[in-house]
């Protein structure tokens, strides 16, 4: 009872920023999100208008558009940075001249500000001053031009991501598989297994908690990522980058429809709770059921 | 005896000085004394007058008075996001916001803003001697309310200029170029046709001699609201559709069908005129922003185009951010017949009469050192520099300083035009809901500038979209 009661009292400075930070802010947005609340309309106060705001998304193409572009966008962003991760953190194993160097640059990406990273990648993909498209019609001849091809404009938001993320990646899943145990890896060179059965049957079963968190962290940062994208392309051309934290941005600040742009919050969590539950599903809770039985 | 004369007359006048100088500068130090050691914190957009204010004005406040001035400088779109959270949550955390024009209906709407004639008229002891609000230029007026009174301190005004270079248009080559190909004598264009005919002129001029020149700047971002407001603000009165083609009087009508203009054919063929420049512009300008295109009119990749007076002097005189210096003529926008007289009698108006002011907001925790700040900048004393390090003019007497007058000559005459010809442009419309219409409708205008959608049927769905939101927010009903 005592130790119990001690233990509340060390979680409670916890418990209270969680709280204050997480909590009420969110129950705040729940709130919102059943009242009509546009503080530059004609009446500037709340007023109450049940599931409206939700019923409103199911119908706004701009909403839908915008899922579309963002699990297409969190699709390719995560995939290509949790292979290439893992594959850098592989080479990061080895013993080569200049590793430390090597990996220190590697990483240095992930202390820039993403305000910045997108500042520096619009510098660079700015049409006819930036280096890439100079280089690309110097070199192939192809005229980059981000504010009028969608497609090479969602591609430079998948790169730009990339490049800014994977790091965290690589150095996520280097620490996993330095952790690994030597026998296993023994074990299996004894029975003969070659090199991707040893990755199939030994390796990636051994870090799948660190892919499943690593996964995690990365999906739930691509469904919200704003700052990047609104730097480097605004959303556009047309809405082809109007990822769902971009939108969301739009409809709470320029726009201070409040009320809307909650509910559109408390939908968007709902999604990356699925979805995230969805992966866990597919990748640990049906692997454990099937050793199970 | 004349020596001596002279000698006392001397030192009666240096007398006279002594104790009348300090008795002015005296306000300053006396005034701000109660508030020394006050932090007054302030957000505006990093403009070259905004930049001004931060590394001119306010730390010469802080040298008279003891007040500590912090300028944050952001974006445009950061400066809002952040103004407006701070007035609406009532935190209190800036003590001064930037107000541009079009956004201080939204805010005398929400009661955001200090009343500044009045409160310097209930405390005259805050009032310094330097400071008049009726020295201001017409341009004030945005900034008041139904009964005069003023709400904020108007520091940054300018036109949206027709630019073009003098270096090409005088070219004697070029001129002959241009009489062979159109019969006609390269000159500023003063219609809409003389404008497409001089673009596509250099264009292809620039093409033909491999020279990285096109003949028109386009301010068409395809995912950000300049491209929006260069359209509705700059294009679209040129043709006669004024207010964005919303007409209050009729129930906040933008469709034609029920009274407005937004797709009027007037609106449309604005919009297939301003696209087909769009389509001969530098190739940056499907990314750019009001900053790209003073940019690129200063790195010489444009012969004409429409910029925005804030970068005029820059462009024209800074010999190590432009290449054009010295090369830079300005006229009024080219018009459609009858939008000149429209505009002459007060009926509509040729472009965008773009600023802002400087306004306290009722949450700010320092009003009385905000108020002494807002006049410090305001008074006549600051104003030439002001205008010759950043091309603004709010004070009537600024025209006459002769460092304007000099740098008049260097603007070829950008200030003339601005005192004279300023009433033939307006600021934008008064509604309190710019941001949310505009937002409601940029999305399908920047389907249109990606061929997703036509001219037409685009502005179509705008106006229906415009008219939508108006419902929603309450005001069309």
């Amino acid at each position: 009872m005592r130790s119990n009661r001690v233990g509340w009292l060390m979680l409670a400075p916890t418990i209270a920023i969680l709280g204050v930070f997480g909590i009420v802010p969110f129950l705040y947005v729940l709130y919102v999100a059943f009242h009509q609340w546009n503080p530059f309309g004609a009446n500037p106060y709340m007023i109450y208008n049940g599931a409206n705001n939700f019923r409103r998304l199911v119908f706004d193409n701009e909403f839908l558009t915008s899922i579309a572009f963002t699990l297409k966008f969190a699709f390719f962003a995560v995939l290509s940075e949790v292979v290439l991760g893992y594959f850098l953190a592989q080479l990061f194993m080895k013993e080569f001249p200049g590793r430390g160097l090597f990996r220190t640059i590697h990483t240095l990406p992930l202390i820039v500000a993403p305000i910045v990273v997108g500042s520096v990648w619009r510098l660079m993909t700015t049409p006819s001053i930036g280096i890439i498209p100079y280089l690309l019609k110097s070199w192939f001849g192809y005229d980059l031009n981000i504010g009028r091809d969608a497609t090479m404009a969602f591609a430079l938001t998948v790169i730009m991501d990339i490049w800014h993320w994977t790091p965290l990646v690589t150095l996520t899943l280097l620490a996993a598989l330095v952790s690994l145990p030597k026998e296993p890896f023994e074990q299996a060179q004894i029975d003969g297994a070659n090199r991707w059965q040893i990755f199939w049957h030994v390796t990636l079963p051994m870090i799948r908690p660190a892919i499943l968190a690593t996964v995690f962290i990365r999906l739930m940062d691509a469904l919200r990522t704003v700052d990047e994208v609104w730097m480097l392309t605004g959303g556009g051309p047309g809405a082809a980058t109007r990822y769902l934290g971009l939108h969301i941005w739009k409809i709470v600040f320029p726009k201070t429809d409040y009320g809307y742009g909650s509910a559109t919050s408390i939908i968007v969590l709902y999604l990356t709770l699925v979805m995230c539950w969805l992966l866990y599903v597919a990748l640990v809770a049906r692997r454990g059921q099937k050793r199970a039985s | 005896m004349k020596h001596e004369l002279r000698m006392g007359l001397a030192a009666l006048a240096v007398g006279l000085m002594t104790s009348v100088m300090p008795a002015k500068a005296d306000f300053w130090s006396d005034a701000g004394a109660k508030y020394k050691g006050v932090t007054l914190r302030g957000v505006t957009e990093s403009t070259p007058p905004s930049n001004y204010i931060k590394d001119v004005l306010a730390p010469a406040f802080e040298k008279a008075t003891g007040i500590k001035v912090e300028i944050e400088t952001t974006s445009w779109d950061q400066m809002y996001d952040k103004a407006i959270k701070d007035m609406e949550a009532k935190t209190g955390i800036y003590d001064m916001v930037y107000i541009e024009q079009d956004i201080i209906y939204a805010y005398l709407a929400r009661d955001f803003l200090v009343d500044i004639t009045k409160s310097l008229k209930d405390d005259p002891s805050l009032k310094a001697p330097d400071y008049d609000e009726t020295r201001f230029t017409t341009f004030a007026n945005y900034f008041k309310n139904a009964d005069g009174d003023l709400f904020g301190i108007p520091m940054e005004a300018f036109i949206k200029l027709y630019l073009y270079r003098t270096d090409l248009f005088n070219d004697p080559a070029i001129k002959e170029a241009f009489k062979k190909e159109t019969g006609k004598d390269l000159a500023p264009a003063k219609t809409h046709e003389e404008y497409t005919q001089i673009a596509e002129f250099f264009t292809k001029w620039g093409k033909d001699h491999n020279l990285e020149l096109w003949g028109t700047t386009a301010q068409a971002h395809t995912g950000h609201p300049a491209s929006w407001y260069e359209f509705f603000e700059s294009v679209a009165p040129t043709f006669g559709v004024y207010n964005w083609g919303i007409d209050a009087s009729k129930n906040y009508s933008a469709s034609v069908a029920d009274g407005g203009t937004m797709n009027s054919d007037k609106a449309k063929a604005a919009l297939k005129y301003w696209l087909h420049l769009r389509d001969i512009a530098p190739p940056e300008s499907a990314a750019s922003t009001w900053t790209e295109v003073g940019t690129t009119f200063a790195a010489g990749r444009a012969a004409q185009g429409m910029v925005y007076g804030e970068n005029a002097a820059w462009i024209a005189s800074d010999a190590e951010k432009s290449k054009v210096v010295g090369n830079v003529g300005v006229a009024l926008p080219p018009v459609e017949p009858g939008v000149m007289e429209d505009a002459e009698s007060g009926k509509g108006y040729i472009g965008y009469y773009d600023g802002g002011a400087f306004g306290l907001p009722v949450t700010s925790k320092n009003k009385e050192a905000s108020l002494l700040f807002l006049q410090y900048i305001g008074q006549d004393s600051v104003q030439g520099d002001w205008a010759v390090a950043a091309p603004r003019i709010t004070n009537t007497a600024t025209y006459d300083d002769p460092k304007v007058i000099e740098m008049d000559k260097k603007l070829n005459g950008y200030y003339t035009m601005l005192k004279n010809d300023g009433k033939l442009f307006a600021g934008a419309p008064p509604y309190p809901f710019h941001a949310q219409v505009r937002e409601a409708t940029a999305p399908i205008f920047y389907r249109i500038l990606l061929g997703e959608v036509s001219p037409d049927d685009g502005l179509d769905q705008m106006a229906a979209a415009a008219e939508a939101e108006l419902k929603n927010l309450g005001y069309r009903k």
